[in-house]
Order: C-alpha cells, then sequence, then structure tokens
C-alpha cells in the first residue's frame, strides 16, 4: 500500500477564471523511502495538489471530485481537528520563500518548539537535536535569534527541522530551493537527500527545474494547464521523454557545455579593448563599509561577448551600473575608448549615453507603465535631438527588429507577455546604435522556454549590429551558452576570468569549482 | 477598466460627488437664494426651525441659521481647495526633491518633515493663525504649514521607489534630463497617491477650518460653520438647531470628500481595492 | 549597551527638537505684526505702559536679534515661559496647574481609544465581509468625518440636557467639596464625556488600522506556516497574526499622539475642562500669547515624550528594530 495515493482529483477554479479547474483528474502515489518530483512552470496546479493534500486550500478552491488516501485513509473525509492533528504530525511541509515562512517576531527556538506544544510531544532537548540534525551550526546560539539574523538558507534548514520535529512519514516540500542561490540550493537539496534515506521518508518535493530533478528524484510526474501529461521513473523520463511538453521542459535547461563559438574579430587579450575597468572600487554607505565591488579590473574586446557571473550580493550588478553611471565608484578607472568615463560630469557623460547601452533585468519593471511602446523606445533618440516623428519611424522598425508586430508601437507595456516585453527593452537599447551593450540578467525573471528565445536574438543581434556585449547573470548555464569569455565575482572581488570552455574546463579558483558543481543535474546530465 | 468606470462602479464614491456638487452649488448660489448678508438679524432670536420663515431656525441676534449655512459653504470649500493646493505645493517639491536626490539633501528635509509631524499641528495651526491675526490668508497658510508633512512623506517615499526602478535608470541611460525624468518617468507613477491624498487633505482642511472658527480665529468678515457651532455652544440648552445644523453639514461635506478619496483610491489602484 | 547608546541618540533628537520649536516661538513673537513686546502684552488694551516696558527689559528688545534670541532661549531652558499678562502670574505656574486635568483626560480617552478600536478591528477581520464589519466601517467612516467639538455638543445634548445623566461642565461639581472616594467618583462621571468625546475619533482610527493589519497579517507566509505545523486556530491568532498586527498599531498610536493632544483644547473647551487647551482658549480670547507659546512648547514636550514611548514598545515587541 502506498504511504500517500492521490486518486483522479480534482479542484475547481472560481467562476470566471480563465479554465474551469486549477487541476483536474489528477492521479499519483507515493511510496516510503522515494521521492516524487512533481514538475511543471507556473500555473500547471502543481502547488494546488499538495495544497489539497495538507488541507491548505485557498477558499475559493473546492474539491469537486477524488480521493486522497493517506495510509489507506481519505483525509477529505477529516474533521478539522483530525486534518490538524495531520498537519505536522503526519505529514511536514516546507514552502518556497524561507524568507517570509517564518514569523519575524519569535525566536528561532519557540518557533520549533511550537510544533512539539500544540501536538502534546515533549520538547527537552529536542529543538537543539533538530538544528544540529539539519547542519545548522552552533545550534544553541542559533536557537536565540529571531529569523531576520539568519541567511535565507539557515532559514530553510529551521523549516526543515520544523517539518522533521514529529518524524512525519511523508515530507511535501514546494520549490524549496528555488529563493535560494545556487551554492545553497545544492547543500539544501543534498540535505533533504540525506535526511529522505535516513529516515526512509516519503518525499513530495515540485520544482519547475529539470536540473533539480535531476538531482533528487527517484520518480517524476509532469504537469501541464493542471493535468498529469506524463509520469515515471526518473532515467526514463530524462532519457526517453514521450509528452512533447516534457521534451520542451528537458531542451529548455540550458547544457552546461559550452558549445563552440566562432572567434570574434579583435583578439580580446591583445588587440585594443573596447572598455577596461581598472581597480574599480564601490562602497555604500551605511552598510557596514564592506565595499559592494573591490578592485575590479576587466577588458572587453571589440565584437566579444563577456559573461560577468555571480550570485546575488556578488557585486556584478553594481559594477554594472557603475559602468553606465548609475551608481558612482569610488575610486578606479573605466576606459571606455580612450577616455575614462568615471570623473565625467551628468553633462559630460551624455555623448557616450548613445554608444553605451543597457538592458534590463525585470521586464515588468523596466519599461513606464505609462507610455506607449512606440515613445518608449524613440525617447533616447529624441533627447539626443533626433526629430519626433524620425525616431518613431525608426521605432517600428526596430520593433521589426526584435520580431515584433509595428502595430505594438501604439500599445501599453502591460499589454505584453515577459518575453515581449524583454524584446521591447531590447529594442529601447538598440535604439541608439550602441557599440557596447550591457545586459544585466536579461532573462532570469522569465520562464525557462522563453529564456531560450530571448538569448537566440541577443545572440543573432549581436552578430548582426557587430555588437560587443557584457553580459550579467547568476546562471552558469547560460553564461556557457552565450559567452567569449567568463568572469566570477564573490563578494565584490573578480576571482577568476578566462575563455569560457576553459573556465568550465578547468576552474582554477576554489569557489568557481564550487559553482560549477551547484549547478543541478550537472553531473547526471553529463553521463 | 477605464478608470471613470471604475470610480462610478464605487456607489459610495458617487454619492459622496453628488452630496459634494450639492455643497457646492449651494456655495454658488447662496447669495441668490439669500440676498443678504448672513450677519443681520432678519427677525426674532431663537425661533424655532420652520418658525417665522426660519428654515433652520434663527440664532441669539436673529440671524438666520440657513443663509450662514449656506454663505459659510462657500467658505469651507474656499479654504478647503486652496490650502490644499498651497500643502501639495510645498508637499511635492520638498517630496520630489528628497527622494530624487537623495543623502544629504533627503536628511534635510527630513529632519525638518519629522519636526513638523511631532509638533501638535492643531495647536501650530491656533498659534499661527492667532499671531497673524484671523484673516482668510492667514488660515489658508496655517492650514497649509501643518497639512504638507504627509504629502512630502508619500512623495518621497514613492520617488525613493521609483527612482530605483529599472525603467527610471533606463531613462538614466538613456541620457534623459533630470527635469525630463522627474516630470514624464516618475511623477506620472506616482500620481494616484497624491491624488487620494488632496481629496482627503480637503476633507482634513474644512475640518481643520471649522475648528479654528469654532474656537473664534475665523475671518471676521466671513461667515463660517464653525463660528456657527462656537456661538451655539453656549446656549445649547436654549437652542439646539444652532449647532446641530451647521455640524451636518460640515459632516455632510468631509464625508463626501472622504467618499470620494475612497473611490479614487479603489480605481487608480485596482490591485488594492480588492485586498481591502 | 547598544540600547544605551539607541536613548542617548533619542534624547539628543528630543532635545534638538525642543530647542527648534523654543526658536520658532521666538521667531513668531518677532514675525507677528507689531512691536514685540506689544504683541507679548496683548492687544486687548489691557496691557499698562509698566507692563510693556518690564517685557521690553526682559527680551532685551534694545538689543540685537542674536542677544534677543540668547536672552528668551536661556530664560526658556531655565523654565521662565515669560508672565501671562491676564492673570499677573507665571506661564509655567498656570500650565503646570492644569497639566494634571489634561494628562487625566488625554490619557484615559487614548486608553479607551485603543481598547475598544482593536476589540473592533479584531471583531470585523474575523468576520470580514459580515455585517458587524460592514457597520464597523459605517461607525468609523462617521467619527472619522466630524468634528470632534460637534461630537462632543451632541453628546452634551443627549446625555446632559435631554437625559440628564450626566454632567456636560467642569472637572467637579461647584460648592459641595468632596472627598476620598466621592471625589474620585465625581471626577470620573464628569470625565466620561469629555474622554468619550475625544477618544471615540480614535477608535474609530484604531478600529480600522487593527482590521487592515489583521487581515495583512492573514494572509503573510508565516501563518501559512503555522497552519502546516497543525497549530490551533486559537493560537494563530494570539501568537502569530496578532502580534505582527499590533507593529502598525503602535506606530500609529505614536503618529497620532500631537492630534490627540490637539484634540483636547478643542473638547476642554466645549466641556469646560480645567486643563492647559481651556488654558490655550482663556489665553486666545484675551490675546495672552506669552501662555499660548507656553502651551505649544508643553504639548509638543508631551507628545515627544510619548513618541520616546512607543518607540520604546516598538523596540520591545520587534526584535528587528533592536540594534545589533
Amino acid at each position: 500500500m502506498s504511504l500517500l495515493r492521490i486518486e483522479n482529483l480534482t479542484v475547481a477554479l472560481p467562476q470566471g477564471a480563465e479554465r474551469p479547474h486549477a487541476i483536474s483528474d489528477v492521479s499519483m502515489s507515493l511510496d516510503a523511502g522515494e521521492i516524487l518530483c512533481i514538475v511543471g512552470e507556473s500555473g500547471s496546479g502543481k502547488s494546488v495538489s499538495v495544497a489539497a493534500t495538507m488541507g491548505l486550500l485557498p477558499a475559493a478552491l473546492k474539491i469537486t471530485q477524488g480521493r486522497i488516501l493517506l495510509d489507506g485513509t481519505d483525509i477529505l473525509g477529516f474533521s478539522p481537528a483530525q486534518m490538524r492533528d495531520m498537519r505536522g504530525k503526519r505529514i511536514g511541509m516546507i514552502f518556497q520563500e524561507p524568507m517570509t515562512a517564518l514569523n519575524p517576531l519569535m525566536r528561532v527556538r519557540d518557533q520549533v518548539a511550537e510544533i512539539m506544544q500544540v501536538h502534546g510531544a515533549p520538547v527537552g532537548n529536542r529543538v537543539l537535536e533538530l538544528l544540529e540534525a539539519v547542519g545548522l551550526p552552533n545550534p544553541a546560539t542559533l536557537a536565540r535569534a529571531y529569523p531576520h539574523q539568519l541567511s535565507g538558507g539557515q532559514r530553510q534548514r529551521v523549516m526543515i527541522a520544523i517539518a522533521l520535529a514529529l518524524e512525519p512519514a511523508i515530507l511535501i516540500a514546494d520549490e524549496p530551493t528555488t529563493a535560494l542561490d545556487v551554492t545553497t540550493q545544492m547543500q539544501v537539496l543534498h540535505l533533504i537527500r540525506n535526511i529522505q534515506q535516513r529516515r526512509g521518508m516519503g518525499v513530495l518535493f515540485i520544482t519547475h527545474d529539470f536540473g533539480v530533478v535531476a538531482e533528487i528524484a527517484d520518480r517524476v510526474v509532469v504537469m501541464q494547464q493542471g493535468a498529469v501529461v506524463e509520469s515515471g521513473h526518473v532515467t526514463e523520463i530524462l532519457q526517453n521523454p514521450q509528452h512533447p511538453y516534457t521534451l520542451k521542459l528537458i531542451a529548455a535547461v540550458p547544457h552546461t557545455t559550452p558549445p563552440p563559438r566562432p572567434a570574434p574579430p579583435g583578439h580580446p587579450i591583445t588587440g585594443r579593448p573596447i572598455l577596461e575597468l581598472v581597480g574599480v572600487t564601490k562602497t555604500y554607505r551605511g552598510r557596514g563599509a564592506v565595499p559592494a565591488v573591490h578592485q575590479a579590473s576587466l577588458r572587453i574586446g571589440r565584437g566579444e561577448t563577456l559573461g560577468l557571473v555571480g550570485e546575488s550580493g556578488s557585486g556584478k550588478s553594481t559594477l554594472a551600473r557603475a559602468i553606465v553611471r548609475l551608481v558612482i565608484p569610488e575610486s578606479g578607472a573605466i576606459r571606455f575608448h580612450d577616455t575614462d568615463l568615471r570623473p565625467l560630469s551628468r553633462g559630460q557623460w551624455k555623448p557616450f549615453r548613445k554608444r553605451i547601452q543597457m538592458v534590463f533585468q525585470d521586464p515588468a519593471a523596466s519599461l513606464n507603465p505609462r507610455r506607449r511602446v512606440g515613445d518608449i523606445i524613440a525617447e533616447g533618440p529624441v533627447a539626443h535631438g533626433e526629430p519626433r516623428h524620425k525616431a518613431r519611424a525608426r521605432a517600428i522598425e526596430l520593433l521589426r527588429l526584435v520580431q515584433l508586430d509595428p502595430g505594438a508601437a501604439d500599445r501599453f507595456p502591460h499589454e505584453f507577455s515577459g518575453g515581449q516585453r524583454q524584446r521591447i527593452g531590447i529594442a529601447r537599447a538598440l535604439a541608439m546604435e550602441p557599440e557596447l551593450l550591457i545586459a544585466d540578467e536579461p532573462v532570469s525573471a522569465l520562464d525557462v522556454s522563453v529564456q531560450a528565445q530571448i538569448l537566440e536574438l541577443l545572440e543573432d543581434l549581436r552578430v548582426r549590429l557587430n555588437l560587443t556585449m557584457l553580459f550579467i547573470t547568476h546562471d552558469l548555464r547560460v553564461a556557457a551558452q552565450i559567452c567569449d569569455r567568463v568572469a566570477v565575482m564573490r563578494r565584490g572581488i573578480i576571482v577568476e576570468q578566462g575563455p569560457t570552455a576553459e573556465v568550465f574546463a578547468n576552474p582554477t579558483h576554489d569557489y568557481t569549482r564550487a559553482l560549477l558543481d551547484s549547478i543541478p543535474g550537472r553531473r547526471k546530465n553529463q553521463t | 477598466m477605464s478608470f471613470l468606470h471604475a470610480f462610478t462602479r464605487n456607489r459610495g464614491a458617487v454619492l459622496g460627488l453628488i452630496i459634494l456638487a450639492l455643497v457646492a452649488l449651494m456655495a454658488a448660489t447662496a447669495s441668490v437664494v439669500f440676498p443678504f448678508s448672513p450677519w443681520d438679524m432678519q427677525g426674532a432670536p431663537f425661533a424655532h426651525p420652520g418658525e417665522e420663515g426660519f428654515l433652520l431656525g434663527s440664532d441669539s441676534l436673529g440671524r438666520d441659521v440657513a443663509a450662514g449655512i449656506a454663505h459659510g459653504a462657500y467658505v469651507s470649500l474656499l479654504i478647503g481647495a486652496v490650502s490644499t493646493l498651497v500643502g501639495l505645493a510645498i508637499g511635492v517639491s520638498l517630496g520630489a526633491i528628497a527622494g530624487y536626490a537623495g543623502g544629504l539633501m533627503d536628511d534635510a528635509i527630513m529632519r525638518v518633515t519629522e519636526i513638523f509631524q511631532t509638533v501638535p499641528s492643531f495647536i501650530l495651526a491656533v498659534v499661527l493663525v492667532a499671531i497673524f491675526r484671523p484673516s482668510l490668508a492667514s488660515i489658508v497658510a496655517a492650514i497649509a504649514i501643518v497639512s504638507w508633512p504627509p504629502v512630502t512623506r508619500v512623495v518621497r517615499a514613492e520617488f525613493l521607489t521609483l527612482r530605483n526602478r529599472e525603467f527610471v535608470q533606463a531613462a538614466e541611460v538613456l541620457g534623459r534630463s533630470r527635469f525630463a525624468i522627474i516630470v514624464h518617468e516618475i511623477l506620472p507613477n506616482a500620481l494616484s497617491p497624491i491624488i487620494v491624498l488632496a481629496s482627503l487633505m480637503v476633507a482634513s482642511a474644512v475640518l481643520l477650518e471649522s475648528a479654528l472658527s469654532f474656537l473664534g480665529l475665523g475671518d471676521p468678515n466671513l461667515m463660517s460653520w464653525g463660528f456657527m457651532i462656537g456661538s451655539g455652544r453656549s446656549v445649547i440648552r436654549l437652542a439646539w438647531w444652532m449647532s446641530v445644523f451647521p455640524g451636518l453639514a460640515i459632516f455632510l461635506t468631509v464625508l463626501a470628500l472622504n467618499l470620494v478619496g475612497d473611490g479614487l483610491a479603489d480605481a487608480l489602484n485596482p490591485r488594492l481595492s480588492r485586498r481591502r | 549597551m547598544s540600547i544605551l547608546r539607541f536613548l542617548l541618540a533619542r534624547m539628543a533628537k528630543m532635545v534638538a527638537v525642543i530647542a527648534t520649536i523654543v526658536v520658532v516661538n521666538f521667531l513668531l513673537i518677532h514675525a507677528a505684526p507689531g512691536d514685540p513686546a506689544s504683541v507679548l502684552a496683548g492687544q486687548s488694551g489691557a496691557a499698562d505702559a509698566r507692563f510693556v516696558e518690564q517685557l521690553r527689559h526682559q527680551f532685551g528688545l534694545d538689543q540685537p536679534l542674536s542677544t534677543q534670541l540668547w536672552l528668551y532661549v536661556s530664560s526658556v531652558a531655565t523654565g521662565d515661559l515669560g508672565i501671562s499678562h491676564l492673570q499677573q502670574r507665571p506661564v509655567l505656574d498656570l500650565i503646570l496647574e492644569r497639566l494634571s486635568a489634561t494628562l487625566i483626560l488625554t490619557l484615559s480617552a487614548f486608553a479607551f481609544s485603543i481598547a475598544a478600536g482593536m476589540a473592533l478591528g479584531v471583531a470585523a477581520a474575523q468576520r470580514a465581509g459580515s455585517w458587524i464589519d460592514s457597520a464597523l466601517t459605517v461607525l468609523a467612516l462617521g467619527f472619522y468625518c466630524t468634528p470632534i467639538f460637534w461630537v462632543g455638543l451632541m453628546l452634551v445634548l443627549v446625555f446632559s440636557v435631554s437625559l440628564d445623566w450626566l454632567p456636560s461642565f467642569g472637572m467637579m461639581t461647584i460648592g459641595a467639596p468632596l472627598h476620598g472616594l466621592a471625589r474620585v467618583q465625581d471626577i470620573a462621571a464628569h470625565l466620561v464625556l469629555p474622554a468619550l468625546t475625544l477618544g471615540l475619533f480614535y477608535m474609530a482610527v484604531y478600529a480600522r488600522m487593527t482590521r487592515a493589519s489583521m487581515l495583512d497579517s492573514l494572509g503573510q507566509d508565516y501563518v501559512r506556516t503555522a497552519r502546516a505545523k497543525g497549530v490551533p486556530e486559537g493560537r494563530i491568532l494570539r501568537r502569530h497574526i496578532l502580534r505582527n498586527a499590533l507593529l502598525p498599531i503602535v506606530t500609529l498610536a505614536g503618529v497620532q499622539a500631537g492630534q490627540l493632544i490637539g484634540g483636547s483644547v478643542l473638547v476642554e473647551t466645549v466641556f469646560a475642562w480645567p486643563g492647559i487647551g481651556r488654558l490655550a482658549f482663556d489665553a486666545l480670547l484675551a490675546r495672552d500669547y506669552q501662555v499660548l507659546l507656553g502651551v505649544f512648547l508643553t504639548t509638543s514636550i508631551m507628545v515627544i515624550l510619548f513618541n520616546l514611548a512607543t518607540d520604546l514598545l516598538y523596540l520591545l515587541i520587534d526584535p528587528r528594530m533592536r540594534p545589533a
């Protein structure tokens, strides 16, 4: 008998939603000692399935059909008190956002102890044992801390400790590593795997990332639009996917081996660089005076794509913004051809605005919601003296260039999807006909399948328009695909740089190696 | 869904707008309906409502309460609107500068704002009007001086978040001027909270004006609702109507302004209103 | 240690704010139309030449402005707030005499408003969308839109004039010197209407705020976590929702302090409550500006002290605010 069995479960959406059911006719089962991954993009119904299992569905969603069997008993017939008794004791759960999942006003100790108190279990020394079991250093100190004093990874470990406190037979993990940095993500994945194996638990693991699937799953269920489209053993699904949607999801995971690239026209090391940074340092005021960027030096040759890679808080975005004077570094040189841009005033900078442009991360935030797309694209040239009608005409051409309908010019940004908005952002930058394009995480806010299209567009434009590009990303897999060279940044310092293939094959710095090892599914992918 | 549609769907807001239109109409036609000074004696003192041709009764000097209310509407709306405009002008400019410039400028402006917010604003207004002698100008100035700090705070907060939004950074990178960025990129996106705040400011300005004139700090040449309540206070056992009707007038006007404000808030920010 | 440093920083800020207010007072005297001495003496015509001359000397009006400022600031710093020309007594004495009456009124109004407001807000949030919720919204909006002095008059009309339940005037029954418990009862009876008048508006404010912040913390992730732990609803409300919902209420209480004290001027005027608000009103009628400015300074200091108290309370509730 399965530990948990979901049979023909259908959950209705409220009237007027875009489809009648959040999930329809979903069936799956979880055995003891296995990790079952539910995979799908946002809106696939994966979270609704587990919320139903926990009895935590939002009030607007109603179960219309099906059974959820826990050890053979249908929990849909449980009273609220029985349900409450089940939660925490028989099924533990962890969530996506560790930053907000803990009560900010309660000490860690009290939050861990609470689950035992409400279920009538003795607390004793359990809190410290649990904190130690999830690999937290200094459990005694940590127990007294408040959530805001912990890092994201530490908080997620506390959540795991809470979920494990009563030794439930089942652990439900809803995208538990999505909000974490790659290196932390890998540690948390290992922790879950270890605990699961030690205790023989059944784990229901939700993710959108096939890399994570490859890393952790025993079996896989793929969901799309509220229905299960494919399920099976992990190697079966990864190596021989049947459903086109599964195929698409797997294909969207970028490969970790850099594809061979034609050499850029100018030699990056010996030729004269377009942009050269020397010892750039930036410290924000009032942050313990630790520099966000410390002594950063790099050069970009004509026609080259340089990837600047690092985790959140590594200073890569600050460095990119320093180049375009969105932040002003306190020392170092930013040489563009023969001019040091750093000491220039706002007015002196203006001519260079035409030559250096930027594409931003969040397509929802990077376009002024109150202006029409045509005006957004034309505003740069207009600010530099081009007549408005001419700039508007060119905006329409540019929309074609980024493969959008010219009619888009008269519409507002909110009428477009994320990927389309990012194309508009690219068109805005290209309107200035820049030599150097800085792309700050241009695909990280997009769904995986859209990511691939935008990367392709950028690569195509780079070749056609002979652009030089500085590409900032936290995702090594993305960097591998489109960068000639990469520079790896950590805590404000560039720790390693070199040709992409070389850095990936033979990383010289420990941190680069750790980053590469943390790419989910890397080893399994390559075998 | 268009703004107008969203606004008119809110029944409270429409009701507010109707009341407000009636009050404005009353203010505009006061000198036609009551073609005499509201300060003039029109009959016997302390006439009950309905007696001796006094719709809402007469006061201790035989003045017509209804005429006072009609003429007072003009004063309330005028002071409410003008002092709000002055307060907005101060608040929006200071808030925009503090939020956009940041750094020392921001610190300096916020220190001053903090002091103004700490001081009991009503007492400051009383002191200002008393020392500069009650007049239309001093009342408007006093109300504006005590009502700008919240505007500054709201506008500054909006500017602080908006200036770090990527579309503003994109405009910087495109080389647009500071003025263009503030006026074309940031301000239009900060407008909805300012509009909502403005309607609530008019409401509190009407309340503040009535409180000042209740204490005898109204413009001595202008009839106002607060003054009428103030003069009815000591004879409330004798003539309840002298305080009740002007109070109702204030209540309805302020209520209407609040309803319109809530309607604006909902219509301008549908995401927020659904959560309420 | 760091808490101590926080306190010291707060103190420094308080002193700076008070100093600014003193300077503003000085500037107001000089910005007023007419000779500062006659401004201070009042235009009521009661001021005699000798008194004006005495003021001229006291403020050094024949000396440069900077000297005058120094004289003014140092005299205020030693507790000399000038002399009331109406009563011919030091302003400080007048204020201190009446301070306790104002404190009784404002603190009881505050206690009532926060207790009743939070209770109503919690009730409304728990039944969001029900008739109780709608009734509360209407009630809150009603009090929000009514001039406070008018509410006072209407309460007098109903509870004193029509029903004759409660006294409407003063703080004690005149001509009947009571002692002990009877005196307390007498004061309490006189307190009911003024405190209610002042408190009802803020009750509406706190009720709205409590409801909104309860609904806000209801949807937070940590509440979902608590549910997933199997915590009973009652305990979730007490330990997770209410504590977090308290933070914006404390902030609001600090912000409202100035308004509460400002409102007491109006309420004391309506009910002839012998506090500093009533003192200010009498000073207003007699153009007794020294008293008025003294009241302004005193009430500002009261607000600052109240804000300090709410800051400390916030520190107690929210660990994120504590300096590391």
